[in-house]
């Protein structure tokens, strides 16, 4: 049963997106909101069916590694498909009432959705170091046309942007994958840490292990490999900008953490883990500063990504050398801060697109009047960045706190001072955004207002990431299922 | 018991409730005429019932306890005596001006007062000591003028000052008696290792009120600033409950503190006689009447001081103290009262007004078959040298004899003023009233109210012996006699 | 679970789901919208009463679940927090009723009175939390929910001042979020329990704790206003009067006091603190606040600000009363949260009338005042009288209190202190009150609205006196079961002999 799901999500997608490439874009969105259907209760029955089985492996095909395609579904996994499934159809749904579909362009928009909904299954789902670079392609090719969409020169630019950095973060991936290759003779983690086992560490294979993380952290825009995000964020049509900070960026990581999981201990170093938690501080830093300096509302949202990825990277150093428990904590904490904000940003972005739409205008200081005029669009703003911010109860105050225990335990004190001081940097952009729709403007209603359903998609997300805190442990629980032994 | 309860509960709370009256500007009149029936219930607390009776308050602050001895049982009715006098006065006397609002300070002050000589407990002691101290600030500053605003600052920052002193003085008598009640304190100030530093707080902190020397500079502001059946209650009424505090908490019965009787009797010798050098210079009626009250307070405070230095003496002395605050309070009372009379036209009439002006002063002086001059005998045999022990008991007589003679050139003075400041004219028939109330309370109600001095002074009270006489009748013959040199100095130079 | 220990999150969510219905109502939806807010308001103030009468007889109430790994959400109703979840209750009813007359006819009130509720969901769930953990949930969600309020007029000032309170909360609150992380990473995940857990500390720990001591102490000092972290308050004064009424006397001051003593009583343990010798230092450092802000408050020309460094100064008696190792100073300290509360919330709603109905601000303004407007300046006397510690009011149960047990440890210099700040209470407020009756109006008032026969609005008018009189009950029946005195022994009692 659970191996149909499995092909169900990965193959689906595809099929989906083969069909709306046949439609326009009105036809396009009925049959997306029956393909979100079929996705959401895929994904949640295999959450239901791993949870209650627990994890494993699975070669498609009947073909196992290392020749065949592996597929491991682990609590981990089955989480981010969940969350995948989540968040892509909240904005699918945003996007079907936001974009225009008069804009002959944007019959496009469907495919290419489905296109990077495949991709990210194939990423979450993914045992075998190969078959992650294909869906990593899949996501950046479909990330880059969903950002092209605009049409307009700056999204083009931005968009080409984009496509370098992809094309060079991939062949640095594909030359560690080939290094890796030559070195171990297999292409599936799980075979490598087996070969790992056996013998001794060759030399120079940590660099192999390097050029996959480099490539991936510019994927996934770390400081100072960042400059790529911000346009292609900022510039994008609000649901495309929410799928791409929220999931995107989350696959190259998700691909560099788990490398860094199974492989950090015996090919990196802890100079190499120090000085990947140091840059993400920088990010931290350096994303907080800018935000708070763009006059642009979605810039700033864009900036407070690239801060938040920061954050991310801190599982490096905490996750090397350290105790079983401190580990488990860094690892449950950055989980529930991934899914926290990805929550959190594609609601923050869909909200930005209403009140844009509203206001008329792109920048902050358009938003005057707007706390009293549209309060729903700014409320859910506000929750967004109340998880961002890292404030109780949401779940970015959950992963803080499991972050600050786990550099607390590990005796790495600066962590904790760039985790601080990293929710009160945040706290200054979002609260510049409060501040400027606080702002007492006109006496009259001259804002456009959206209709519900826009207004509703953010609001459920933002509450989501909010209540995250609340229910951290059941979920977490989930995430900590254990794989058979995958032993081979 | 009930009778009892009902009639406290009345006392004290009718002048409470009264100032609601207030709330209705239709009902500034009917305010005015109820004044003077505010302290009714009090003064038949304190003529109809008994000494000796407690009633419980267990709800009330840290636990209440409101009682009447014989002590307090003269001061609650010299107040209830006081107020009655000079709220018949008032009604009369009070012009429509902030009517409301003087008639809401007076009901607070009344009930403050009031209140203070029944409570037993500490904290309804210093609750009610502290209504009628801040509540009368409203009464100094009643008339608006500069004057009068700067009096009541001076009066506001000295009293609260004193309040300071008072609580932390009770504060370290209540820790070291670990008790509430203002009955247990002297005999744990007595054992105290902090003895001194509680003393020393207690009598500063009362002697504010009471007019101590160097704590007293308010009294000469802010009495003359008042209106007139103001001043009256301040001075006969309320300096007297800061006698009365130190009577209830000093350990005057417990041990002997000859240094601190001493320094007491010294500082009422300083009051007594020095109050009256600026007293006798002065140009209003009123300002002379106030330093007429340090310097009888010095008096009082000699009494005092003995009592500290004796601890055998010191229950006959209590007894002698709290005749002579009534005689006092009454006596001064009339005294202010006059103030704010109209003299006729006709000569006989005017006489005989100007004589019962005088005989309430000559009252204070000691004239013989007045309530003085049983104040003064009783004094002068309850600080007797050879029945006191303390280093200065062969000085008192002396310095009783000086106070005797500055009382009356104060009073001659006080006539001197008020003769150059009368009008001539009709009086308003409730002022004129309650001034002639106030008159015969002083000098006849006063001997039909029940004061003890048994043991002091023999045969019938109100007729002194030849002996006593002659004692009286000196001091009075030398005040004349500086009088008459004086003007006869001034006409002399004048004359130049 | 049975029904006790649904019972405080009962009490949470009376002002939760208000508030929820409040933010979808409409603007217009004036009365309906009132209707919620006091029927919210009322069956809150039911259930803390039961809650009270519960916790009085020994019953349980609460509830927990893990929330983090190795993290409880625990909800607790004992002696301590009903005290502050019943001061709450009622003071948020009679804010709520000013609130209403206060803002009639301005503009976002649907706003308002959402996070207004939001704002008492906190506070009540700062009252009822059982770890520091569910503390600093609730802690936190009040300085978000207090924001909008103090920037609600939506003018540059207000929003300005709105900028200086988030950097301080927010940063106090990082720090407070160090220091509980810290100890959660020390000793785990630890309840509060009259008495502490730190009785007989391992060595090898105490340095740890001291330091976790200062950061929380520092953490909840900035809402406390514990000198020099006490920058926002004076600033935060630009919110309308019943926000500046909420913030000071019931919801943000407040609960940073609240969590230094049960920091220092239920975590701690006051035998612990004193042994690391924690608390000389806090109490040095709270009878310099003491002072401080009486000063600072001599110099002010604005009424409100002027009421501000009081409410600076008044809180921290609270802090030296329970730094000061003995039960009957606690107790004095404890009771006056209850009475600081009342007393502060009658001058601030009387500023708020002057200022609504006469155009006032300043102090020099007020000047026959108090013919004009008699209920509002009684209130306003009664309030000064108790601030300055005059009997037979509140203060002075307060002052008597913290005097008698600070000489029953032997630390007399604690009523020098208490003497200090009366006599610059009675300099700041004295003069005031000689304004309100003793001098002539000037010919106009700066802007002055009418309402009919009461001197001004009936919402405005009658929530003053009613916590007036509040003022005098709670002093004269002191002595009585469930006064606040009566409660504040009860805690001690609890914490000392547990």
């Amino acid at each position: 049963m659970t191996l149909y799901l499995m092909a169900g999500l990965l193959f689906t997608p595809l099929a989906w997106a083969v069909l709306t490439l046949l439609v326009g874009f009105t036809r396009g969105r009925l049959i997306t909101w029956a393909g979100i259907l079929v996705q959401v209760l895929v994904s949640l029955t295999l959450w239901l069916a791993v949870s209650r089985d627990g994890g494993f492996y699975y070669g498609l095909g009947g073909w196992d590694a290392p020749l065949g395609i592996e597929l491991r579904v682990d609590g981990l996994a089955v989480t981010f498909v969940l969350l995948t499934a989540v968040v892509a159809s909240a904005c699918a749904i945003h996007a079907g009432v936001y974009i225009d579909p008069d804009k002959p362009w944007h019959r496009y928009f469907w495919p290419l959705f489905w296109f990077l909904w495949s991709g990210l299954n194939a990423v979450w789902l993914g045992g075998d170091l190969f078959n992650l670079y294909v869906g990593l392609e899949l996501i950046s090719l479909a990330a880059v046309g969903l950002v092209a969409l605009g049409g307009s020169v700056a999204a083009l630019r931005a968009s080409i942007r984009y496509l370098l950095a992809a094309l060079l973060g991939s062949l640095a991936y594909l030359l560690g994958v080939a290094l890796m290759y030559g070195q171990f003779g297999t292409l599936s983690i799980a075979g490598v840490v087996f070969w790992l086992d056996q013998h001794p560490v060759p030399a120079g294979s940590g660099l192999a292990l390097a050029l996959m993380i480099a490539g991936l952290a510019l994927k996934t825009a770390l400081f100072p490999l960042h400059r790529w995000l911000p346009p292609a964020h900022g510039i994008a049509r609000s649901p495309v900008s929410a799928l791409l900070s929220a999931l995107v960026i989350k696959a190259s990581f998700y691909i560099a953490a788990r490398l860094w999981l199974e492989l950090g201990e015996p090919l990196g170093s802890l100079a190499a883990a120090q000085l990947v938690g140091l840059m993400g501080s920088a990010a931290v830093v350096w994303g907080s500063w800018l935000a708070c300096r763009q006059p642009e509302l979605k810039q700033v949202v864009a900036y407070s990504s690239v801060a938040q990825i920061g954050y991310l990277f801190l599982l490096f150093p905490l996750t090397y050398s350290v105790s079983e428990s401190v580990a488990l904590q860094a690892r449950q904490g950055m989980t529930l801060q991934v899914i926290s904000h990805a929550l959190a940003k594609a609601a923050m972005f869909l909200a930005a697109g209403n009140l844009i739409l509203s206001t008329g205008s792109s920048r902050v200081n358009a938003l005057t009047g707007v706390s009293r005029f549209l309060p729903f669009s700014l409320f859910s703003f506000g929750l967004a960045g109340v998880s961002l911010m890292g404030l109780p109860p949401s779940g970015g105050f959950a992963a803080k706190w499991l972050l600050l225990q786990a550099s607390l335990g590990s005796a790495q004190w600066w962590w904790v001072l760039v985790l601080l001081a990293g929710g009160l940097l945040s706290a200054v952009y979002v609260f510049r955004i409060y501040r400027a729709s606080f702002l007492d403007g006109p006496e009259t209603d001259q804002f456009y207002h959206p209709p519900r359903s826009l207004e509703l998609v953010p609001m459920v997300l933002a509450l989501m990431a909010l209540g995250l805190g609340l229910v951290a442990d059941p979920v977490l629980s989930v995430m900590a299922l254990p794989l058979e032994d995958g032993s081979r | 018991m009930a009778p009892q309860m009902v009639l406290v509960l009345l006392a004290v709370c009718v002048p409470l409730v009264y100032p609601a009256m207030a709330l209705r500007p239709g009902w500034s009149r009917a305010m005015r005429y109820v004044l003077p029936v505010l302290p009714l219930p009090a003064l038949v607390l304190a003529l109809a019932t008994g000494p000796g009776w407690q009633l419980e308050l267990p709800w009330l602050l840290n636990g209440g306890l409101w009682a009447m001895d014989e002590l307090r049982r003269l001061f609650l009715l010299l107040t209830a005596v006081l107020w009655m006098v000079a709220g018949i006065y008032a009604v009369g006397y009070l012009g429509a001006r902030n009517l409301r609002r003087f008639c809401v300070f007076w009901g607070l002050t009344l009930a403050g007062n009031l209140g203070l000589t029944l409570a037993v407990d500490i904290g309804s002691f210093y609750s009610f000591f502290a209504l009628m101290t801040f509540a009368a600030y409203g009464l100094v500053v009643h008339e608006g003028t500069a004057e009068a605003t700067f009096a009541g600052r001076v009066y506001l920052v000295m009293a609260v000052l004193g309040e300071m002193a008072i609580l932390v003085g009770l504060l370290l008598a209540a820790a070291a008696a670990d008790s509430q009640i203002l009955t247990d304190l002297p005999e744990a100030i007595a054992g105290s290792p902090r003895q001194d530093l509680i003393i020393a707080l207690l009598l500063g902190g009362f002697g504010v009120k009471a007019g101590l020397p160097l704590l007293h500079f308010w009294l000469p502001l802010a009495h003359p600033v008042a209106p007139t059946p103001a001043s009256a209650v301040l001075s006969g009424a309320m300096i007297k409950a800061g006698l009365l505090g130190w009577l209830v908490t000093l350990p005057f019965a417990e041990i002997a503190m000859p240094g601190w009787g001493t320094l007491m009797i010294l500082a009422g010798a300083v009051g007594s006689i020095g109050a009256a050098i600026p007293g006798v210079v002065q140009q209003k009626p009123k300002a002379v009447l106030a330093y007429s009250s340090i310097s009888q307070m010095g008096l009082m405070l000699l009494m005092v001081g003995a009592a500290l230095a004796d601890p055998e003496r010191a229950p006959v002395l209590f007894s002698v103290i709290a005749l002579y605050a009534l005689h006092h309070g009454l006596a001064k009372g009339s005294l202010f009262l006059s103030t704010g009379l109209s003299v006729p036209a006709g000569r006989l009439r005017r006489a005989g007004i100007w004589l019962l002006i005088a005989l309430p002063g000559f009252s204070l002086a000691g004239l013989p078959f007045t309530s003085g001059a049983l104040a003064k005998l009783a004094m002068k045999d309850g600080l007797a040298a050879n029945n006191l022990d303390s280093a200065l008991a062969g000085y008192l007589a002396p310095l009783m004899t000086a106070g005797a003679v500055a009382t009356l050139l104060l009073v001659l003075r006080y006539l001197w003023t008020l003769r150059s400041k009368v009008e001539t004219g009709h009086n308003p028939p409730l002022l004129a009233a309650g001034w002639l109330a106030s008159v015969g309370v002083s000098l006849v109600a006063f001997w039909w109210l029940p004061w003890q001095v048994e043991g002091l002074v023999r045969g019938p009270v109100w007729l002194p012996q030849p002996y006593q006489l002659w004692a009286l009748v000196w001091p009075m013959l030398i005040a004349v006699a500086l009088a008459a040199v004086t003007l006869l100095a001034k006409w002399l130079v004048k004359q130049r | 679970m049975t029904l006790n220990a649904w019972m405080p999150v009962f009490a949470l969510m009376t002002s939760l789901i208000a508030a929820v219905v409040i933010f979808a109502l409409p603007e217009k939806g004036y009365r309906l919208r009132t209707t919620v807010n006091l029927g919210a308001a009322l069956l809150k103030l039911g259930l803390v009463a039961v809650m009270v009468w519960g916790v009085f007889r020994g019953v349980d109430y609460g509830l927990s679940y893990t929330m983090l790994p190795g993290v409880t959400f625990m909800l607790k109703a004992d002696a301590l927090s009903m005290m502050f979840a019943g001061l709450s209750a009622v003071l948020w009813l009679l804010t709520t009723i000013y609130a209403v007359g206060y803002l009639e006819n301005s503009p976002n009130r649907a706003r308002f009175f959402g996070f207004f509720s939001l704002c008492v969901a906190s506070t009540m769930g700062v009252a009822l939390a059982g770890n520091l953990f569910t503390f600093f949930l609730f802690y936190e969600m009040l300085t978000l929910s207090t924001y909008p309020l103090v920037v609600h007029r939506g003018t540059e000032k207000a929003l300005q001042a709105g900028r200086t309170y988030i950097i301080y909360t927010l940063t106090g609150g990082a720090v407070l979020l160090l220091g509980i992380a810290w100890l959660h990473g020390v000793v785990g995940d630890l309840p509060f329990r009259p008495g502490g857990h730190f009785g007989d500390a391992d060595p090898d720990i105490q340095q740890s704790l001291i330091l976790i001591f200062i950061l929380l102490v520092a953490g909840l000092g900035v809402k406390a206003a514990l000198f020099p972290l006490h920058g926002w308050l004076p600033q935060a004064m630009v919110a309308p009067a019943p926000v500046s009424a909420l913030l000071h006397a019931v919801a943000v001051v407040k609960a940073g006091a609240f969590g230094i003593v049960r920091v220092v009583h239920d975590i701690y343990g006051v035998e612990a603190s004193s042994a690391l010798g924690l608390l000389e230092p806090l109490a040095w450092l709270a009878a310099f606040t003491i002072l401080y802000g009486s000063v600072r408050a001599l110099s002010q020309g604005d009424l409100k600000r002027r009421l501000a460094f009081s409410t600076i100064s008044q809180v921290s008696y609270i802090i030296l009363g329970i730094s000061l190792f003995g039960p009957v100073a606690a107790a004095g300290g404890l009771v006056h949260l209850l009475h600081q509360g009342i007393m502060k919330i009658t001058l601030f709603f009387c500023a708020g009338n002057y200022a609504e109905t006469l155009g006032i601000h300043r102090i020099e303004e007020l000047d026959g005042a108090g013919p004009r407007m008699p209920g509002t300046s009684v209130a306003f006397t009664i309030g000064a009288f108790g601030m300055i510690g005059v009997p037979p009011l509140a203060g002075f149960i307060t002052k008597w209190t913290m005097g008698s047990g600070a000489l029953a440890v032997d630390m007399g210099w604690v009523i020098a202190v208490l003497v200090a700040s009366s006599l610059l209470n009675a300099a700041y407020f004295l003069p005031v009150v000689h304004r309100l009756w003793f001098r002539e109006p000037a010919d106009r008032w700066p802007r002055e609205c009418r309402w009919g026969k009461l001197e001004t609005s009936a919402w405005l008018f009658w929530p003053p006196l009613l916590t007036a009189v509040m003022t005098v009950m709670v002093g004269v029946l002191a002595a009585l079961t469930f006064s606040p005195l009566f409660w504040a022994e009860l805690i001690v009692l609890r914490e000392y002999s547990p």
